[in-house]
């Protein structure tokens, strides 16, 4: 139905897309899967001849049906591509909030997408309007039509826009990270959703992300990008299975598994290897089988105990200790005659963090995980409740290493910082930065450069060495890697797990990705509207959740 | 290769620079010589149109106006730059105080700030200078005070969007002390934006300058101000054109100079 051939985009001479051919058929899930920068969205844009004005089509065409809508040396025909958009396809943008206009009822946006490209008015368009409401399950449709975007959730508004997608029935929808704002358990219910529409009205889609896991539950063929070429192009299982391409293999070891650790605890290896072989003299003896089977009982139960006795050592001495917790926030306008309000976004948190024990912290935005952690660093004052250090103050590595290193200042002088603090010795401080640099992975000529000239993983190191400069015991991590693209996480989780070992660390690992969690963490605790609901050894937890919510979480 | 950036020349940036640079230079020189005593004067020569001797021609005690204009331009230059740095200081002390804490100090210093701006600029220097009687320094404090809550506006808005940034946060765990937040970690910070405002601020100061001489309020004779000359020149508008041009032209390329120049360094520190 849609054929891109040999299709290259360049902005003002750096290619974004290089000879990319596809083609998508009705009832067709297509996912293109990329890093940012791939060329992914830039294909999509340009099939729907939304591209910017300083692209140029270098290459190729892009023809619907029979009509060619794009061709490279022709002028753009914005009249045909109008006649196209909206109506025989359309686009489901990332970012709900900013893709609504906010001044106007979302009932009335969508309704302008009727009377754009149809004959229907008032009334009708209104009944219109509902029942594409209902399809995407919008409960109380009619509250929903009267409501600004503001009003609405982001899973509310996300339905909104696919409902506006939907309206005039296209026979194409491109989905460009369509999920990639909302909570996993919202995520979920998009992806159904999307899922149906396709069943139901067997039009094509073209599903654009950077998850990999979210392409292969949803599309019916994937297609790689890197680099702005489509590296690997097949069925899910395909893809999964047996990859072709050196970056697909590195995608797919990339993404959080839920594989069994390696053991890296030397009683665990005893353990194995010595019931490897009573398991061997076993079965090689068969006359004395039973004082063979009594002597692996015993020996496994000495292991037993010396791992215990090891826990106990290694982790014996408690490092925080968090009891009764509630935080407030202070709610209403600053002035000097406005009150305040309190609200409430933690209750009742109640636990302890033992020496080098990586802690995990999963819950969805909002449930108030955040403002445990600052209140733990002492940046909320608000909370009731006890709160113990028993090591010095904690250290934190931040979310988005776009804001939290200072852009007007240096690597080095950044590194330097805490300890400047400390009051340090120049010459000390510039060599454990120096050290730092390494131990984070970078070499000396970092030192002088400017975090605006590094990329998000290097920013993400360069916090990571700036929280453990002080040499902490205890660090925060609050979604360290959730801003980063697939490969560049597996590498900053590595390097999180290497400090911790070398210097002998405790996180506090506090992320939305239940799978990111599990790779690092000793236990694990999950939060909900300000509450820990769950709380257990990571292997526990997994294969055995009490609650409903980390059910889904998991699912 | 961002360093490349930074040196990148824009247009305005060269047209702003070169203008600048011929008044500061002709400012400077002013200050230590001039081709023609600013004070002697001489019946003889009175309103002498431009010519090679007088370039742009004598007013009406048949005085040199280009010599005048060196010394006016310096005059102008220096209660410009002096109000700016006074102004400038004092408003990154409050705006930094009151952007990075709020609260009540906020709330106050606010509207003492609205207080200050609701009135006309020209009204509040004169009410100044009826105080404390005219002079070169009256002249300064009087816009300083003037130019404050400007200046008070930026600052704080600057620190009300970064105070929030994580890099804050990151230094406040990292245990450093507030006013090293403020001064050391957040300053550096809002300098390209400041400068800019400062460049604009310093041609508001110009143009403030000018119309306070000009109403005869500002700097007094025999002191040679742009202003004063322009108020000077105005009476002989029809006999003498090029005294009224000679001081309002110099006033006209070096605001523009310093305007380009500031859209210049704008346009380069986007980039």
């Amino acid at each position: 139905m849609i054929k891109i051939e040999d299709l290259s985009v360049s902005f003002q001479g750096r290619t974004a897309v290089e000879h990319v051919s596809f083609s998508i058929e009705p009832g067709e899930i297509i996912g293109i899967v990329g890093e940012s920068g791939s060329g992914k969205s830039v294909t999509a844009l340009t099939l729907m001849g939304l591209l910017a004005e300083q692209a140029s089509v270098d290459s190729g065409r892009v023809t619907f049906d029979d009509t060619v809508l794009l061709e490279a040396g022709r002028s753009i025909d914005k009249r045909l591509l109008q006649k196209f958009q909206g109506s025989r396809m359309s686009m489901v943008f990332q970012e709900p909030m900013t893709s609504l206009n906010p001044t106007m009822k979302v009932g009335k946006q969508v309704e302008e997408v009727l009377q754009l490209h149809t004959e229907l008015k008032g009334e009708e368009a209104r009944k219109k309007v509902l029942s594409i409401f209902d399809e995407v399950g919008l409960k109380n449709s009619d509250m929903v039509y009267e409501s600004y975007p503001h009003q609405l959730s982001g899973g509310m508004r996300q339905r909104v826009m696919i409902a506006m997608a939907l309206i005039l029935e296209p026979e194409l929808i491109i989905a460009d990270e369509p999920t990639t704002a909302l909570d996993v358990t919202i995520q979920a219910q998009i992806i159904a959703l999307l899922k149906e529409i396709n069943k139901r009205h067997h039009n094509a889609m073209l599903f654009i992300t950077h998850d990999l896991n979210l392409a292969k539950t949803l599309a019916s063929k994937i297609m790689v990008m890197h680099h702005g070429q489509i590296v690997e192009t097949g069925t899910p299982e395909e893809i999964f299975t047996n990859p072709q391409d050196d970056y697909t293999k590195m995608l797919i070891s990339a993404v959080p598994q839920r594989k069994k650790r390696t053991c890296n605890n030397a009683a665990q290896r005893n353990q194995k290897s010595s019931a490897a072989k009573g398991l061997k003299s076993f079965e090689e003896d068969e006359d004395n089988r039973k004082s063979i089977a009594e002597q692996i009982i015993e020996n496994l139960q000495n292991v037993e105990k010396e791992h215990q006795e090891q826990c106990v050592q290694n982790g014996s001495r408690e490092i925080l200790r968090v009891s009764d917790l509630d935080v407030f926030y202070k709610e209403g306008n600053n002035s000097l005659f406005g009150g305040k309000k309190k609200k409430q976004v933690v209750n009742g948190a109640d636990f302890s963090i033992y020496e080098g024990e990586v802690l995990g912290l999963v819950g969805e935005s909002g449930c108030g995980k955040t403002s445990l952690s600052r209140a733990i660093l002492g940046l909320n004052q608000n909370y009731s409740g006890q709160i113990q250090h028993f090591t010095e103050r904690p250290q934190m590595i931040f979310q988005d290493p776009y804001s939290s290193l200072n852009p007007a200042k240096t690597i080095g002088w950044l590194l330097e910082e805490p300890l400047r603090v400390q009051k340090v010795g120049k010459d000390d401080r510039k060599q454990a930065a120096m050290e730092m640099l390494a131990k984070i992975g970078l070499d000396e000529t970092y030192y002088r450069r400017k975090p605006s000239e590094l990329s998000g993983g290097q920013r993400q190191r360069i916090s990571i060495g700036q929280a453990l400069i002080t040499r902490p015991h205890f660090v925060i991590a609050d979604e360290p890697v959730s801003a980063l693209d697939v490969t560049i996480q597996a590498q900053i989780m590595d390097l999180m797990m290497n400090l911790k070992e070398e210097m002998g660390l405790s996180y506090l690992f506090i992320s939305h990705d239940i799978n990111i969690v599990y790779q690092i963490s000793d236990r694990i605790m999950v939060m909900k509207d300000g509450t820990i609901i769950e709380m257990g050894e990571t292997e526990e937890l997994f294969s055995n959740p009490r609650e409903e919510y980390t059910k889904i979480l998991l699912a | 290769m961002k360093r490349k950036h930074h040196l990148k020349l824009n247009k305005y940036l060269v047209a702003g620079g070169i203008m600048t640079a011929v008044m500061v230079i002709l400012a400077i020189v002013g200050t230590f010589w001039t081709p023609y005593s600013t004070t002697t004067m001489s019946a003889a020569e009175k309103f002498a149109a431009p010519s090679l001797h007088h370039i742009m021609g004598t007013d009406n005690f048949g005085r040199d106006i280009f010599s005048r204009v060196m010394k006016g331009l310096g005059t102008t230059m220096m209660v410009g730059t002096l109000v700016v740095v006074a102004a400038g200081a004092v408003g990154i002390l409050v705006g930094a105080l009151t952007g990075f804490f709020g609260g009540w100090i906020d709330e106050v210093m606010m509207r003492i700030n609205d207080a200050i701006n609701g009135f006309p600029s020209i009204l509040l220097s004169l009410v100044v200078i009826s105080v404390l009687g005219m002079g070169r320094q009256n002249v300064i404090l009087a816009l300083s005070i003037v130019f404050i809550p400007s200046f008070v506006r930026i600052v704080r808005s600057e620190y009300i969007r970064l105070r929030d940034m994580e890099f804050v946060n990151s230094a406040r765990i990292m245990g450093v002390s507030k006013m090293r937040i403020l001064f050391v970690h957040i300053l550096p910070n809002i300098l390209s934006v400041f400068s800019i405002s400062m460049m604009i601020g310093f041609n508001n100061a110009i143009l403030a300058e000018s119309g306070m001489s000009y109403l005869g309020i500002g700097v007094q004779p025999p002191d040679a101000s742009l202003g004063k000359m322009l108020s000077d020149a105005q009476g002989y508008m029809f006999t003498a054109p090029w005294y009224a041009l000679s001081a309002g032209v110099t006033i006209v390329v070096l605001v523009l100079g310093i305007s380009l120049l500031g859209e210049g360094i704008r346009r380069c520190s986007n980039d």
